[in-house]
């Protein structure tokens, strides 16, 4: 008896806490991982995807898994739910996206950043759902900026080339024309994307245009805007128009899509794609910056 | 966290310790053990130096070490590092607040046309350079493929012309062979293909799309209604084998179709001015509720590009109007030659977590309404406002100031 209204007591000051905890502002770092997945669908402790689970990764960090398999379309849910539970009500987020985690962040500011959001209770359920918390709406999602690895936003010419499985739902959102007709890339709802760029790619340099990592070249990695990939380099590159640092134009005159800024583009070509079940390649870099600025 | 978060947490974590501890300890009038359970502190605020490259051993853990005594050389190198730490984090946040506040000048359906570099002409044929390889195969450096392909989306009774053409490293024209053409449904997995596989007419001879005879650019046309896809909705795929002096190669391209029909274009433009600015109205006989997302491309009377205008949001079946505005602060910042012109409007109707996730409403190219002539001091100069930037603005701002105390706190 005696254990039982210990237990009812305890369950009370729980939830007490729980809500309290609920209530305040809390800061969330979220990573949407790439193509091939690696983590539960839904479980935002299950770092399977990036490495150890125990490192500094930004505050409060959530791995906002998905099947890296099917469309950005039909997955996409998953992301969106994630950005209820954390980034709304006295809530904010910072966003890590590697790979086509580009396309997926880029998709739901796109085409949902200013529709109406129902508040959540940051407690998800196993399906990765939050609960309302108090009934209100606000428009759009509270997110500070979004720090890409390797983003594919772009598309990679290995899609297109049929290098990849091409009965593969996602790979064909990767061709590089269905990756750029897929949402507007320039409407961000103000959000800086913060592009960092790999060049460690050897493997596939002769399908892959300009610089790459060996899964995405720079047209993509750097945010180039247009309708289709092109060439960019490093600057020692001299037969090769310059992907340049910041939001300015590169070489060659060819935009960036807007709010996208090039953080790091690989000089010394040090970074590939891989992340290696540890933080590695490009994704480090990544990580480095959120365990710096995401707090 | 904020400090008030943290502390907060802090306390909730030691209560929920305490409670957890009593709970599992003895009942009344049962014997005490020995152990007790301690509660975790508050975790050391973490400084690490940002590392470029990450190993192994040198990852992080999510806690760091005690620093050093203030006034010893290690407390010193810890509190440059934290300085270094703390400027980099107030330059994050100033340019996050910087992009924000000129980004929230105007609404977000109402926008500079210099923000969207690659929506100017959204009719364009999408132009692309290829290699001549087979998948996994290596490529000749000297032949490059040059591709176009009309558009991504169709629905109805839409189509897609592919065309294809070779050339030297130098520009010139080479001679190109279509050893097979197919197009075909893209199955999803686990599913069976419900329709049949279609042979269409690739040529340079003028004929089923092809501009001109003999010009050595092949063209395919990509009709899924005409083809037998009529009643498919997905990926509808044109499969082409190559051939050139003996090299191989092979392309696909991808049409994502629907056979449905979200909503009818009704005629007409309607305007409607203000000081807020100037809302175009297009109208639609809508069949199928849901998100529509529909946008405009603003011309002044030159034909210079001003403005992309926007509309996305639900509507719910019948006869609907889609406002399509050009914010007042945008037409003054801008000054654009009056009339206006609405041009190059392209919608469809998003539904969310399927695909195909949209069904196309037919385009509606060229220039579809030309506006009165309005004065720009009309207008007015105001920004936008709403809850959102409101709420923005008030979190990003407590951040520079955040690090702007620590930069000062820790600075010489």
């Amino acid at each position: 008896m005696a254990l039982i209204s210990r237990t009812t007591a305890l369950v009370a000051i729980a939830a007490t806490a729980l809500l309290a905890l609920a209530a305040q502002a809390t800061n969330y770092s979220l990573w949407i991982n790439g193509r091939g997945g690696g983590g539960t669908p839904g479980n935002h402790a299950d770092w399977r995807a990036w490495g150890p689970a125990t490192v500094n990764a930004g505050v409060n960090k959530k791995a906002v898994n998905w099947d890296g398999f099917n469309r950005i379309s039909t997955t996409n849910g998953g992301i969106r739910d994630a950005l209820d539970c954390y980034c709304t009500g006295p809530n904010w987020c910072y966003i890590a996206a590697y790979s086509a985690g580009n396309l997926q962040i880029g998709y739901a500011l796109s085409l949902f950043g200013t529709s109406q959001r129902l508040k959540k209770n940051p407690t998800p359920n196993s399906a990765g759902q939050c609960s309302n918390s108090d009934g209100g709406t606000q428009t759009g999602w509270n997110i500070k900026w979004v720090n890409v690895a390797g983003g594919a936003g772009g598309g990679s010419e290995l899609a297109d080339a049929g290098d990849w499985a091409i009965s593969e739902p996602l790979v064909s959102d990767l061709k590089t024309t269905s990756a750029r007709a897929l949402y507007n890339h320039n409407t961000t709802t103000g959000k800086w994307f913060y592009m960092y760029a790999g060049a460690k790619g050897t493997l596939y340099s002769f399908v892959l245009p300009g610089q790459d990592d060996e899964v995405v070249a720079y047209h993509s990695s750097g945010g180039v805007s247009g309708s289709s990939g092109a060439n960019f380099c490093n600057p020692a590159d001299w037969l090769c128009n310059d992907l340049t640092l910041g939001t300015a134009a590169n070489q060659g005159g060819r935009a960036k899509w807007s709010w996208h800024s090039v953080q790091f583009r690989d000089n010394n070509e040090q970074f590939d794609h891989y992340a290696r079940n540890n933080w590695a390649g490009i994704v480090g870099r990544v990580r480095a910056d959120m365990e710096a600025n995401a707090r | 966290m904020s400090p008030r978060a943290a502390a907060t947490a802090a306390v909730v974590a030691v209560a929920l310790a305490a409670a957890l501890g009593w709970w599992l300890g003895p009942a009344e009038g049962e014997p005490a053990t020995a152990s007790a359970t301690s509660a975790p502190g508050p975790a050391l605020m973490a400084w690490p130096p940002v590392t470029a490259r990450a190993t192994t051993a040198s990852l992080p853990a999510a806690s760091a070490p005690r620093p050093g005594a203030p006034l010893s050389p290690l407390g010193k190198a810890e509190r440059r590092a934290q300085l270094a730490l703390w400027q980099g984090r107030l330059e994050r946040a100033q340019a996050t607040l910087d992009g924000y506040r000129t980004s929230a000048q105007y609404p977000h359906e109402s926008r500079p046309i210099e923000e969207h570099p690659d929506q100017v002409r959204p009719f364009e044929p999408i132009s692309e350079e290829r290699a001549l390889r087979m998948p996994g195969g290596t490529a000749p450096q000297d032949v490059k493929l040059l591709t176009t392909q009309e558009r991504v989306f169709a629905s109805g009774t839409e189509s897609s012309r592919v065309t294809v053409a070779l050339q030297s490293a130098q520009g010139r024209p080479l001679p190109l062979r279509v050893t097979r053409a197919v197009i075909r449904e893209v199955t999803p997995p686990g599913a069976t293909a419900s329709t049949a596989e279609f042979t269409p007419d690739a040529n340079d001879a003028g004929r089923a799309g092809d501009a001109r005879a003999g010009d050595g650019v092949i063209s395919v046309l990509v009709h899924p209604a005409a083809q037998g896809f009529g009643g498919f909705a997905g990926t509808v795929r044109l499969e082409l084998l190559l051939e050139h002096a003996g090299q191989p190669g092979f392309l696909y391209f991808d049409l994502v179709y629907s056979p449905e029909t979200a909503a009818v274009w009704l005629p007409g433009v309607r305007e409607v001015a203000s000081p807020a600015g100037i809302d175009f109205f297009v109208k639609a006989m809508v069949r199928l509720p849901g998100r529509y997302v529909v946008s405009a491309r603003i011309d002044d009377v030159q034909g210079e590009p001003v403005a992309l205008a926007s509309f996305n949001a639900e509507v719910g079946a019948g006869e609907q109007e889609f406002r399509l505005p050009v914010f007042g602060k945008l037409l003054r910042d801008t000054s654009p030659a009056m009339p206006l012109k609405v041009r190059d409007i392209e919608a469809f109707l998003l539904k969310p977590d399927r695909f195909p996730d949209r069904v196309m409403l037919p385009r509606r190219a060229g220039v579809q309404h030309t506006s009165r002539v309005h004065a720009i001091a009309s207008f007015s100069n105001a920004e936008w406002e709403g809850e959102e930037k409101t709420r923005y603005l008030t979190e990003l701002t407590k951040d520079v100031d955040e690090a702007t105390r620590e930069v000062q706190r820790l600075g010489p």
